[in-house]
């Protein structure tokens, strides 16, 4: 059982290359963190030094409130699921399994009997005699989910353990995650790029983006407030929709020049250039609102119909980017249709030009900072 | 239904026939010879020869310096083996650490196999003569006295060095390249769970290294047993009083300077089996052991 403290951890290369900018982050006992971002932000690189695989360049790594950055990988109590499973090719599933246990010194019965134990939990137990090479991609996440578990240690730190299974594995495993790591209540860090693996699977979420925490908190705190431009593109399938808008005296002005009659929640000179933000959901024809002043004129350019839902991907003349809007399975529409749109004005997210977001309360904006 | 490209069962030949036509002239032919001979007795300037049977191989056989040889040849093959092979794991792994100017380490570690044997043996005589050598004056003067001319056990042992020398080189290559592709994240997921680094290579590196291995002992056995008559020749002949005359060294002692060429014959083709059952066994029993 442990807590995860990261104070202004920062990860400067030789080569003057930083990959990581001062994180903060407290983990609490029992929490499963999940780190999500494009590639390239840092997110493996600070599972790694969570790892001690990569060293600390500033900061501080605090575990059960021990200092613990000079340590090794072997002295920190961490166990680690690697994308590609890592497993021994050359040892057994109980070798795979036992080998922490055997380095620690164990006596061979008491690695026998967690091991089997381990193997029980997931469903492993015919297979303990197996070489890797003879396990399909679920059984091979499976043992090296087993060989982070069999040690009991005192965090997990998972990287991207699921991208390589196919997509229905996937599914059926990120459950399976979920549900050992309640059981167990093991702290855990999980990196991914799957926004969706990302929101289902988090107590708390950290989107990171250019070796920065852009921002952290519940999945349904960062779905429904993102505190930048950044984190509401990266979360929600199909992303966010952005209308870039000037600020005019009775509301806003689109590119193309239509006039909404919005009042935006916080109040902003006349002539700045902002984005507003409409998730696809929150699109709804105009017809059903009759009371609404912001009216968008869009010709439906391609239909994506996914059963329950269906996508339609609408053209707002002046405007670059598709309009994805999420219209009901059953909807009539067809391709070059014409649609009057619109959204209240409580599901719309305003963004100034550097990308934060303006319709939040301060200090709503200092939590998401802080990660604690 | 075969395959469109199966139709065409000339072209495989043709192309296979520049190759296929080297091996049987220089390789198959002269081995069918020397069975043949092997079977005749001749005069010494080959102007007749008569049927032996098995007399060749009787009178191997029952040659005490045979036996020498084949002392001395397991001896030494045994050392040149192991030798080369363990100083080239532990070059390749320190090379595999080196970060910056890895390039000029590793250039430098794959020169001596560039150099010729008889050339490889005449700096190692060089580095050792009784009189002139660097190394044999430092010896004597830390109270060593070496004369590989007149000390069979310091001629052997000279003759090891010098060929584990020439061999390492090619051992390197491949061990350097069989560590360069073992993946990061297996070393990785070792130390995370409580390896240190001299338990990571014996449990993890170690095994996964073992088909190189075992590539490079066949390898090297072969080399061991055949390709070290140049440094042999030049190094001491073979001397002193046969200490260092293995077999490949006696085959060519009593075929082209003894002019025997029946007892040479009979040798070579005993030397063929035993080299031949000798991989047989390492491929049947060690290479079991080496799959993963």
């Amino acid at each position: 059982m442990a807590t995860l403290r990261l104070n202004g951890i920062r990860k400067r290369y030789p080569n003057g290359i930083t990959a990581l900018h001062d994180i903060d982050l407290d983990v609490v006992d029992g929490e499963l963190i999940v780190v999500v971002g494009p590639s390239g932000c840092g997110k493996s690189t600070l599972l790694r030094t969570l790892a001690g695989l990569e060293a600390i360049s500033d900061g501080e790594l605090t575990i059960n409130g021990r200092r613990v950055n000079e340590l090794e990988p072997a002295e920190r109590d961490i166990a680690m699921v690697f994308q590609n499973y890592a497993l021994y090719p050359h040892m057994s599933v109980a070798g795979n399994m036992g080998y922490a246990l055997k380095n620690r010194g164990m006596p061979k019965d008491e690695i026998r009997r967690r091991v089997a134990a381990t193997a029980e939990l997931l469903g492993l137990s015919e297979l303990l005699e197996r070489r890797p090479r003879q396990l399909s991609g679920g059984q091979r996440q499976r043992v090296a989910m087993g060989r982070a578990i069999v040690r009991e240690p005192q965090v997990f730190l998972f990287d991207e353990p699921l991208s390589n299974l196919d997509a229905k594995l996937r599914v059926q495993m990120r459950l399976e995650i979920r549900r050992l790591q309640k059981r167990l209540g093991v702290t855990s860090v999980y990196v991914t790029h799957d926004q969706v693996e990302a929101m289902t699977l988090a107590d708390r979420l950290v989107v990171m983006n250019a070796g920065r925490v852009e921002q952290c908190g519940t999945p349904m705190a960062l779905y429904e407030q993102p505190a930048t431009l950044f984190v509401a593109s990266f979360l929600g399938s199909p992303a966010m929709n952005f209308l870039p808008v000037t600020v005019h005296r009775d509301g806003v002005v689109l590119p193309n020049g239509t006039q909404l009659a919005l009042a935006l929640p916080v109040a902003m000179p006349e002539g700045r250039v902002t984005n507003l933000g409409v998730r696809p959901e929150h699109l709804v024809e105009a017809a059903s609102r009759p009371d609404t002043a912001a009216v968008l004129d869009v010709t439906v350019e391609m239909l994506e119909p996914l059963g329950a839902d269906m996508l339609a991907y609408t053209r707002l003349s002046g405007l670059e980017e598709w309009l994805v809007v999420r219209l009901d399975g059953a909807h009539a529409a067809h391709e070059g249709q014409r649609l009057s749109l619109t959204f209240s004005l409580a599901d719309c997210h305003v963004f100034d030009a550097d990308g934060r977001r303006v319709s939040m309360t301060e200090g709503a904006a200092a939590k998401a900072q802080a990660c604690q | 239904m075969s395959a469109p490209f199966q139709r065409h069962r000339l072209t495989p030949w043709i192309l296979m026939a520049p190759q296929l036509g080297i091996v049987l002239v220089f390789f198959f032919w002269p081995a069918l010879q020397a069975i043949e001979q092997a079977f005749y007795v001749e005069d010494a300037f080959g102007l007749s020869r008569e049927f032996a049977g098995f007399a060749n191989f009787q009178a191997v056989l029952s040659d005490k310096a045979y036996y020498q040889a084949l002392g001395t040849t397991l001896i030494f093959s045994l050392a040149v083996a192991l030798g080369a092979m363990s100083i080239a794991l532990l070059l390749a792994v320190m090379a595999d650490r080196v970060i910056r100017g890895a390039r000029i380490y590793r250039t430098l570690l794959v020169w001596p196999y560039a150099v010729a044997p008889a050339v490889a043996g005449v700096l190692w005589l060089f580095l050792f003569d009784p009189t002139l050598g660097l190394i044999s004056g430092l010896l004597g003067n830390i109270g060593i006295g070496w004369d590989h001319k007149l000390n069979g056990v310091q001629a052997l042992a000279l003759v090891i060095m010098a060929s584990v020398w020439k061999q390492m080189s090619y051992n390197f290559v491949f061990f350097l390249a069989a560590l360069q592709a073992l993946p990061k994240s297996l070393l990785e997921a070792a130390a995370i769970d409580r390896a240190g680094p001299w338990r990571r290579f014996w449990t993890i590196t170690f095994p996964l290294l073992s088909p190189t291995a075992f590539f490079l002992l066949v390898m090297n056995s072969v080399y061991a047993f055949f390709e070290t008559f140049g440094t042999i020749d030049t190094v001491t002949s073979g001397g002193p009083g046969g200490a260092t005359t293995t077999l490949v060294y006696k085959v060519y002692q009593d075929g082209f300077v003894g002019q025997d060429m029946g007892a040479s014959a009979a040798q070579s083709v005993l030397l063929m089996a035993l080299v031949g059952g000798l991989t047989w066994f390492q491929f049947r029993y060690l290479e079991r052991k080496v799959q993963y």
